[in-house]
């Protein structure tokens, strides 16, 4: 029986799940090569991935409510873009304007996201295919041909550069501040509600629409912030940045436990998604498999993960029903 | 006015939806510490009514008073604020977090900026003790039971303080020992000083709770009564309108050979070892309190899920039946019991709707639709069981209950190699006029000869329409009454949870 | 028992002018028009001559609005197209430069795309508890993945033996390039299957209300599978045509395409929640936005701004019905009272 409920923790919490596999992953990849998580490449592993982490703790929250964004990378793409083109033409240099400008930009983005979504009842996935497209127009737009270089942005980019630890506090307070908020705050219980059940939170008093519009705000506002990283972490910004990666950040939500149907996912289940996707990229060569086979690998995780999600809810509903006396 | 009387007040009442009058002109007072019961048919407006209170719904006209104040609410955030709480019919609980976030939830314990989880998890533990309750605060509720999702509401309801709680059809899904443990706990509560509005069309729990009760017929306020003052034919005539007697046209059938029979079918979880027949021109109760695997059978029967064991018998052939298709093949139609969700596509026009099984038999070359050949069809089916529409173009959304279930009992007849008919819940929703007339067109079948299941609760149409009816208690078959012997008493006797042995006894 | 009130339901539809106009495939022709008069006066090589040889480059994608349409209506969505292209084209290079026939490198890439579609056909119809949009995720990344893999390090490949496939991209008495007459050939035994047919009617059912349409006999797995194998091999139709015209395919090959076509679908009136629209509507709005391409292109706008303005159609395509039906109820409302 003892065995038997801990097979049950570990299938049960999806966080104890990806727990597991994640230090598997490391003895086995330490076998290998003692020296993969040396400080160094740890802290590339994270600055690698940053963007796609943070925003994931947006789709997360988004997610949660049973929408999606894919709009998220334009919106990355139109503010990086901006701030890229106010340094080079020395418009603005501060380093915090410039991420305070991609962010309220970003900020602004999801907005607009959010109204049409929540108060025109159209679904998600369509609205923000729209605003990808337009928004994606609009950072061509902005560069009018032109994209940012390294010397263009040189400034910026002491921010993000390898080896500083701007990006590492970023991404520290991101997580420290999306953990307290949707576990400790009213807001987080309303972000759930919604994506429980909306009638019901509807019927108990919750705005559903100021939730939702809020929850698409966030979405943007943390893509304006990746935009803003993106441009100073790889020093240039074109209009063609990040081009296709929203599905790398659904993709961590999905294999964290994020639930598409809503009120099921956690900031601890997303981070360990977004962490082992990245690890399994970077550790591949050391199985001997090139590093091109590494979106194979991502796609069949996703699919083992999600249809492994299946069987057990159907193995689980079985012994409840078995259970039933008659 | 008189203040201190009722702690709630409502007079001239109107809530219109696009299309109907939902409410029209009514008037409910509360006492202070009552159980208040109201009562009426379905769609007779008390689910809106409820909604107005809670402020889900705005109503058009009318006042509200609260203790003797009057109140508008913007919102339901209001009339929580106020004390006024409601648990609803479908248990409108959040499925994927755990109980003790349900509770909290919208009046979370906050302290300095964060939520005090060890406080509100102690906080419900409490609320669970004091209802007897038998799961834990972190047990996630989508792997509750209904009633248990129905305590975690009450739990709600309970850690807001409420002043007045409304329960909206609290034992509609409930098993006998599940109900027997709602009323001990509204007695509790009731004691502890709390008001209560009670919804049921269970008479049962009218009388085992309530002091006074309020009725209401068609959008319209009837009365109000003192239960132990009004008889039961009394109250039943203010619900319905009229006498009831001339409800059931059951006609005079020769009774023929048997033509369908079920023997020892079983799916784990819902129904064990079910056996049972029709014969031609025969009206075949199914009754049994909800959840008593009725309706599981019958769809294991049409195919739209699967037996564990069991073989199913048509005119003495054994079926294989493995999709919805072959039981339609077969001639074996069943009308769901859920019309807007299973037996309807509400976006659709009538016809379409009635064509949409025999699509592939009416289409030209077994292919290409034939519109014109489908629009005749449903045009003869649809007038034929009166239903009131204009076109057959209609979408089934913009009709009455009563008529969607027409539409649904004519997408059933349009289907010529009919030979049993499965009718799940047929009345259910559906107001007192389209009723007498879907009774009226089961005679006929009957007549025709074909062979009738019905699956009901209602136990006036059980004993009315049927010839022999079965009874059902957790899954399994646990008696069969023919038209004499079957009366109220012993179908619920039936019906409840007994120890094997009282349940032979009865059976014999 | 004929109805006792002999009450007559009325089985004649009157079809107006003024009601056809106000469907959506009628606002969509009325916009066709409007658009072709823009085109004219942004640019002044916008003839028919002109558009006729332009349009070949943006029609493979069309092959995909078809079979995405019985997606939506079913009420799923597939976004793995755009890596089913990238893939097939891939494969189809490789089979050619391997020296196989013609025939069997068109057999071959058409193989590919119906091994893809059965694929997600099968996870979508074992697995229906999952939302099509991750099963589809997960297929999109696999097989691109599949392509990068076989590309190697350079990611791409050239058609070598370009002589082979230039009959595609031919065009017949010199004016009409073939892909438009298969396109056309296609869309119209499509769009006949989906209006016309009881496979189509079916596909509406299930995307109005899969139970219903399960509770009335209709094959609901096997109709999502069928849906997803067509969707399959018209993506490989896409991707042998793309090859045809481009000689050669790489990693980025059909990226975003699946979006593109969704798009289409749903400027057209396919509601991504499934059961309404027509493939009429697609195919209008798939034109409607190949004709404005091209337009701007010869205009020389910059080339991304179409970008701004399909996305700003397809939100006010999505907005409008919500409107109406909220002018709709205010109307009864005001009726009732």
């Amino acid at each position: 029986m003892e065995n038997k409920s801990l097979w049950k923790k570990i299938t049960g919490s999806r966080e104890a799940l990806l727990l597991a596999i994640l230090v598997v992953m490391g003895i086995f990849i330490t076998i290998l090569n003692p020296t993969f998580f040396s400080p160094v490449n740890i802290g590339q592993i994270f600055r690698n991935n940053a963007l796609t982490m943070i925003m994931a703790l947006g789709m997360l929250c988004v997610m949660l409510t049973a929408g999606i964004d894919i709009s998220i990378t334009s919106t990355l793409a139109f503010a990086g873009m901006t701030i890229g083109m106010l340094t080079k033409y020395n418009i603005v240099n501060s380093t915090l304007a410039l991420f305070l400008i991609a962010m309220v930009m970003g900020c602004f983005c999801g907005a607009m996201n959010g109204l049409i979504i929540a108060k025109g009842k159209v679904a998600p996935i369509i609205c923000t295919m729209g605003f990808m497209y337009i928004w994606r127009g609009m950072a061509y737009v902005v560069g009018n041909s032109q994209f940012a270089s390294g010397e263009d942005v040189r400034e910026f980019a002491e921010f993000g550069k390898d080896g500083t630890i701007g990006p590492y506090i970023i991404l520290i307070v991101c997580y420290a501040l999306f953990f307290w908020m949707l576990k400790w705050t009213k807001f987080g219980r309303k972000i759930y509600a919604v994506g429980s059940n909306a009638e019901a939170a509807r019927i108990s008093g919750i705005n559903v629409d100021n939730t939702l519009i809020s929850v698409y705000t966030i979405m943007g506002t943390l893509a304006g912030l990746a935009g803003a990283l993106s441009v100073s972490i790889y020093a240039s910004a074109q209009p063609n940045m990040q081009y296709g990666r929203e599905m790398d950040v659904i993709a961590a939500c999905v294999i964290g436990g994020v639930s598409m149907s809503g009120g099921r996912g956690s900031v601890a289940g997303t981070f360990l998604g977004a962490l082992i996707i990245s690890i399994i990229a970077k550790a591949l060569p050391l199985v001997n498999v090139p590093s091109i086979a590494q979106n194979t690998v991502k796609g069949v995780i996703i699919l083992v993960v999600v249809i492994f999600n299946v069987i057990t809810q159907r193995m689980v509903d079985r012994q409840n029903l078995e259970r039933r006396e008659m | 006015m008189s203040e201190s009387e009722y702690i709630l007040e409502l007079n001239g009442i109107t809530k219109i939806f696009p299309g109907v009058k939902a409410l029209n002109q009514v008037h409910f007072q509360l006492k202070r510490g009552e159980v208040h019961a109201l009562m009426g048919e379905n769609g007779a407006g008390k689910s809106t009514f409820i909604k107005v209170i809670t402020g889900v719904h705005a109503a058009e006209e009318g006042h509200m008073y609260l203790e003797g104040k009057e109140v508008h609410f913007r919102g339901p955030k209001d009339a929580l604020d106020a004390g006024i709480a409601a648990v609803y019919q479908h248990p409108t609980t959040y499925p994927t977090l755990s109980v003790t976030e349900n509770i909290f939830m919208g009046h979370e314990i906050i302290k300095g900026g964060m939520i005090q989880w060890n406080e509100m998890n102690a906080k419900a533990q409490e609320l669970l003790d004091r209802l007897h309750a038998n799961f834990k605060p972190s047990d996630e509720i989508g792997a509750l039971s209904v009633a248990q999702q129905q305590m975690t509401e009450i739990a709600k309801a309970l850690s807001t303080n409420a002043k007045i709680i409304i329960l909206d059809e609290p034992t509609a899904s409930l098993t006998a020992n599940e109900s027997e443990e709602l009323y001990r706990i509204v007695d509790q509560l009731r004691d502890e000083g709390v008001s209560i509005i009670f919804i049921s069309h269970r008479f049962e729990d009218m009388y085992r709770l309530a002091t006074r009760v309020t009725v209401f017929r068609d959008s319209q306020y009837i009365g109000t009564y003192d239960v132990d003052k009004i008889t039961n034919a009394d109250l039943v005539k203010a619900m319905v309108g009229r006498e009831i007697s001339d409800m059931y046209p059951k006609p005079e059938v020769k009774i023929g050979d048997e033509i369908f029979k079920i023997e020892g079918m079983s799916r784990t979880g819902f129904f064990k070892d079910v056996s049972l027949n029709v014969h031609a021109g025969e009206i075949v109760g199914m009754t049994g309190l909800v959840g008593a695997g009725r309706t599981e059978v019958m769809e294991s029967v049409c195919g739209i899920t699967k037996p564990d064991s069991g073989k199913v018998f048509l005119g003495g052939k054994q079926l294989k039946v493995k999709k919805p298709e072959d039981a339609m093949k077969e001639g074996i139609i069943l009308l769901p019991e859920n019309r807007s969700t299973q037996g309807l596509i509400l976006s659709w026009g009538l016809g379409r709707n009635v064509t949409l099984p025999i699509q592939k038999k009416l289409a030209k070359g077994g292919i290409f639709n034939d519109s014109k050949k489908e629009n005749e069809l449903s045009k003869k089916f649809l007038e034929e069981v009166d239903t009131k529409a204009v076109t057959i173009f209609d979408p089934a959304s913009s009709l009455s209950g009563g008529n969607q279930q027409k539409v649904v009992v004519a997408k059933a007849l349009a289907q010529d190699n009919m030979k049993l008919v499965i009718m799940d819940e047929p009345t259910k929703g559906v107001d007192v006029g389209a009723k007498a007339e879907i009774y009226a067109i089961m005679g006929e079948l009957a007549k025709k000869g074909y062979g009738i299941i019905m699956i009901s609760s209602e136990m006036p149409e059980i004993l009315g329409m049927c010839d022999r009816v079965y009874v059902m208690c957790n899954g399994r078959v646990t008696g069969c009454l023919n038209r004499e012997e079957a009366s109220q008493e012993r179908i619920l006797n039936l019906s409840m949870e007994h120890s094997s042995n009282e349940r032979q006894e009865e059976a014999v | 028992m004929a109805g006792k009130s002999g009450r007559s339901i009325n089985a004649e539809q009157k079809i107006t002018a003024k009601k056809l106009l106000f469907t959506w495939e009628g606002a969509l022709i009325v916009l066709f028009i409007l658009v072709n008069i823009f085109n004219m006066n942004i640019s002044q090589s916008y003839t028919f001559a002109n558009v006729l040889r332009e349009m070949p480059k943006y029609l493979a994608e069309m092959f995909m609005v078809l079979p995405m349409a019985y997606i939506l209506v079913l009420g799923d969505i597939d976004i793995s197209v755009g890596s089913i292209v990238c893939l097939t084209g891939t494969l189809t290079c490789y089979i050619s430069n391997a020296g196989a026939p013609f025939p069997i490198v068109i057999l071959g890439c058409l193989a590919a795309g119906l091994i893809c579609g059965v694929i997600n056909g099968s996870i979508a119809t074992s697995f229906p508890e999952l939302p099509s949009m991750i099963t589809t995720l997960g297929t999109q990344i696999i097989f691109r993945g599949i392509a990068e893999i076989s590309l190697g390090g350079g990611g791409s490949v050239a058609y070598n033996n370009t002589k082979q496939i230039m009959p595609l991209s031919t065009k017949l008495g010199k004016t009409v390039p073939v892909i438009i007459l298969v396109v056309l050939v296609i869309a119209i035994i499509f769009t006949v299957v989906l209006q016309l047919t009881t496979f189509g009617r079916s596909l509406y059912a299930i995307g109005s209300n899969k139970t219903s349409a399960f509770y009335a006999g209709v094959d609901v797995q096997k109709c999502r599978f069928i849906a997803y194998v067509l969707m399959g091999l018209m993506a490989s139709m896409c991707g042998l045509f793309l090859t045809a015209y481009t000689y050669g395919a790489n990693t980025t090959t059909g990226q975003g395409f699946e979006m593109e076509v969704i798009a289409m679908c749903v400027f057209g009136g396919i509601a991504s929640t499934g059961g309404k629209g027509t493939l009429i509507g697609g195919i209008i709005a798939g034109l409607i936005i190949t004709l404005l391409r091209i337009a701007l292109g010869q205009a020389n706008v910059n080339s991304q701004m179409i970008l701004v303005i399909v996305g700003a159609l397809l939100i006010i395509a999505v907005l409008i019905p919500g409107i109406k039906g909220k002018i709709d109820e205010m109307k009864k409302l005001r009726a009732a009272a």
